[in-house]
């Protein structure tokens, strides 16, 4: 901190490092998803691998990715797949060697239900997966903010009739409850529960669904959401399975004989709504700069004299005044890093004394 | 893998400067930008014409944008639209802070009768007389003009349409009525008089009728002749509205700053402003190598012919265990079927990646399909970087 030329050394006391979590409400209507553009925000890569969703048409510069859709299907699941059954198993690889990662033999783990991969328990092989944008999750998807509201109504519509029925999966045990063994961070269990009528699920109860990575921003979720429980899935049979394409109400297990682009369609259609919150960690450092009664109320600034006197000390007795405009910090070696800017002069004479806060964001 | 290091004739540093034009079109109180169609947007905190700043909530209605939040706490960090004393007023320690990405831009037309207060204008002040050194029509005051009290008009263009400054010798203004051209308006001069060169033989032809601040963005408009239409029913003379002359001072009505604007009651006039803007991007280019005899090796396990027989034998004794080496997987590429090729070392480059001087990966670069590289090629791969 410089004084005119002379420099007031900061001591420990005077810097304090600090973080700050920015998040950002991001809410996804289904409308947006599927209905509000038709399918001019979709875009279909010629792989057929995954699709794509934008919140505007795609081919507008205005347009920003907001998330993929694809569907993972598990070496060991019991369906059988006859339509691009080997870039659903890749997918499944893919994305569970970079999620789950390796055991000790050096196979690839599966998606575990509960997320205690050492204790067993319930696998999930035939998953969808929805890849969020680095745009919308930036540094991470705030724990126990995910929802996503899907329609489970039997009948296949696009037009919103299928959305009587909703469950809703969220990561409801997010805060405090989350998992650290994956390569890519942090993730926690999504759970479903009735979201219109408690007689949308076989129980009354939660179901553990699927996983959300909140670092990677992906979120893993069984077809299971869409089958009844007779087939077993998580739906009361009551109402049925899913009809997601179209071929009848078969749930998720329509992803047999339809393209991984179909199928993601068929989801993409039943999502009502999606919504978290993100989060940016912004840190800064914060420099309190003391002036001390006596310092600072001298300036060598050419216009701070007149006819080699200090122009505001006419008298001997008068007190010496100056105006602080900036603030100048520089490194151990006295070069000028940065300088702060008052938003107006600041009077100080030897009567006043100042902590002037300079936070610098990076 | 391979690392190699640069050498100083690897390594270019240029800079790319590039004019990207821009243009205005003002008609009945509308303003097109670059000419593009208004898409009739659901989100009005971006009007047409106007460019979003975030670009996260285009045509989002009410409860579905994207918005920022935190929470007051000691650090007190903020958004900038809150000041220390509007934040303290709205919001106790503990509340979440919450603010908005609707943030636009757009041109500005403000219009300053004779003897008007005028802050946006002195504002301006020590600008126009730093540049005065250029031509005394830029002067605030001069024998030309006294800017605090002509009357004037003055368009405000946002940097974020021209970033580090408008490019000398490309600011046109044209004014038309009913389609007809009535006059144009450029810096031929490359000194930011605004010298009206068209249409040729029209009424202050040659005239200088105001100046730009390329730094600034400011078009200030003085020439106060009659472009040749006498008077121009601007809302049928029927108060608020007022009938108004054809010259300079009246470009860009219907988006003058406080007039208010009924499109059924708006003149034939319509305006056009286009510019060029300077941006410089550095770029670093870097010649990657792959000599002759180099790149021939992978660490990939592809790479390796594991079914060959030496694959798992291992030398043991009482104090050493030695691997035996497997050798690469012979696919030298041959016409013959019943010869098997000498086994040429050849492998596909498919990334160049970049480290620093700690080893550290900073970067990769992609080819689009993998390059075949064998001990008798050698490329040389541009990798370019904007900085």
């Amino acid at each position: 901190m410089a004084e005119s030329g002379a420099f007031k050394t900061l001591n420990d006391k005077d810097v304090v490092s600090t973080r700050t979590l920015l998040h950002e409400a991001i809410p996804i209507t289904g409308t947006i998803v599927s209905g509000t553009y038709g399918d001019n925000n979709i875009k279909n890569p010629s792989h057929g691998m995954f699709q794509s969703v934008y919140d505007y048409p795609y081919l507008s510069s205005s347009a920003n990715h907001i998330f993929d859709i694809t569907v993972g299907i598990g070496t060991q699941s019991g369906l059988t797949i006859t339509s691009q059954a080997d870039k659903k198993k890749n997918i499944y690889n893919q994305m569970a060697q970079l999620l789950v990662g390796y055991d000790h033999t050096g196979s690839i783990q599966r998606f575990d239900e509960d997320g205690n991969i050492v204790g067993g328990g319930k696998k999930l092989d035939d998953v969808f997966i929805i890849p969020f944008s680095r745009l919308l999750v930036k540094d991470e998807i705030k724990k126990g903010t995910f929802q996503l509201e899907l329609g489970i109504d039997d009948a296949y519509d696009n037009g919103g009739a299928i959305f009587n029925s909703r469950i809703l999966i969220s990561d409801q045990s997010g805060s405090n409850g989350y998992f650290v063994n994956s390569p890519v961070g942090e993730y926690g269990v999504l759970y479903a529960t009735a979201s219109t009528h408690t007689a949308a699920l076989a129980l009354d109860q939660s179901y553990a669904v699927g996983l959300l990575y909140y670092q990677a921003g992906i979120a893993v979720i069984s077809g299971s959401v869409f089958n009844d429980a007779a087939i077993g899935g998580i739906l009361n049979n009551a109402l049925n399975s899913t009809d997601l394409i179209g071929q009848g109400a078969v749930g998720f297990s329509s992803v047999s004989a339809s393209t991984t682009q179909t199928i993601a369609s068929g989801i993409r259609n039943r999502i009502y709504n999606v919504q978290f919150n993100n989060t940016t960690e912004l840190n800064s450092t914060i420099y309190f700069c003391r002036a001390n009664h006596q310092e600072f109320n001298y300036s060598t600034n050419p216009t701070y004299t007149n006819a080699s006197k200090i122009r505001v000390k006419t008298n001997s007795t008068d007190e010496p005044v100056s105006y602080i405009t900036t603030i100048g910090l520089y490194n151990d070696k006295n070069e000028l890093m940065a300088t702060a800017k008052l938003s107006e002069p600041l009077k100080k004479t030897p009567s006043t004394e100042f902590t002037i806060r300079c936070r610098l964001d990076y | 893998m391979a690392l190699f290091k640069f050498d100083k004739d690897d390594i270019f540093i240029n800079t790319l400067i590039a004019y990207p034009e821009t243009s205005f079109y003002i008609v009945s109180g509308n303003v097109y930008l670059d000419n593009m169609p208004h898409l009739g947007q659901t989100n009005s905190d971006v009007p047409d014409g106007y460019l979003s700043l975030y670009e996260l909530n285009n045509d989002k209605p009410v409860g579905q944008k994207i918005y920022p939040e935190l929470f007051k706490d000691w650090q007190r960090q903020n958004f900038k639209y809150y000041t220390e004393a509007s934040l303290n007023a709205k919001y106790s320690y503990g509340d979440t802070i919450t603010g908005s990405y609707d943030l636009s831009a757009s041109i500005t037309v403000d219009q300053f009768s004779t003897n008007a207060s005028r802050r946006k204008i002195n504002s301006l002040r020590n600008s126009l007389d730093h540049y005065s050194i250029h031509s005394k029509h830029l002067a605030y005051n001069s024998s030309l003009g006294d800017k605090s009290t002509q009357e004037l008009t003055l368009v405000s263009i946002p940097s974020i349409f021209y970033g580090e400054r408008i490019k000398k010798g490309s600011v046109k203004l044209d004014y038309y009525v009913s389609g007809t051209l009535i006059g144009t308006l450029e810096d031929k001069n490359y000194n930011g008089e605004l010298v009206q060169t068209a249409p040729v033989g029209s009424v202050g032809s040659g005239s200088i009728a105001g100046c730009v601040l390329y730094k600034e963005g400011a078009v200030v408009l003085t020439g106060s002749w009659s472009l040749g239409g006498g008077i121009v029913s601007y809302g049928g003379g029927v108060s608020p509205y007022s009938p108004y002359y054809l010259k300079w001072t009246t470009f860009g009505q219907g988006l003058v700053e406080g007039h208010s604007v009924d499109p059924d009651h708006l003149s034939s006039g319509s305006y056009n402003l286009s510019f060029q803007s300077v941006t410089h991007t550095n770029t670093l280019m870097m010649m990657a190598h792959a000599k002759y005899g180099e790149c021939n090796y992978s660490n990939n396990p592809t790479y390796k012919d594991y079914s060959h027989s030496s694959n798992g034998v291992a030398l043991t004794s009482s104090v050493s265990f030695i691997e035996s080496s497997v050798p690469p997987k012979n696919i030298t590429h041959t016409e013959l079927t019943d010869v098997t090729p000498p086994l040429e070392r050849e492998t596909y480059i498919s990334k160049i990646a970049l480290y620093d001087k700690d080893k550290n990966l900073i970067g990769y670069a992609k080819v689009a399909t993998p390059v075949r590289k064998t001990e008798d090629r050698q490329y040389t791969f541009k990798l370019k970087l904007d900085l």
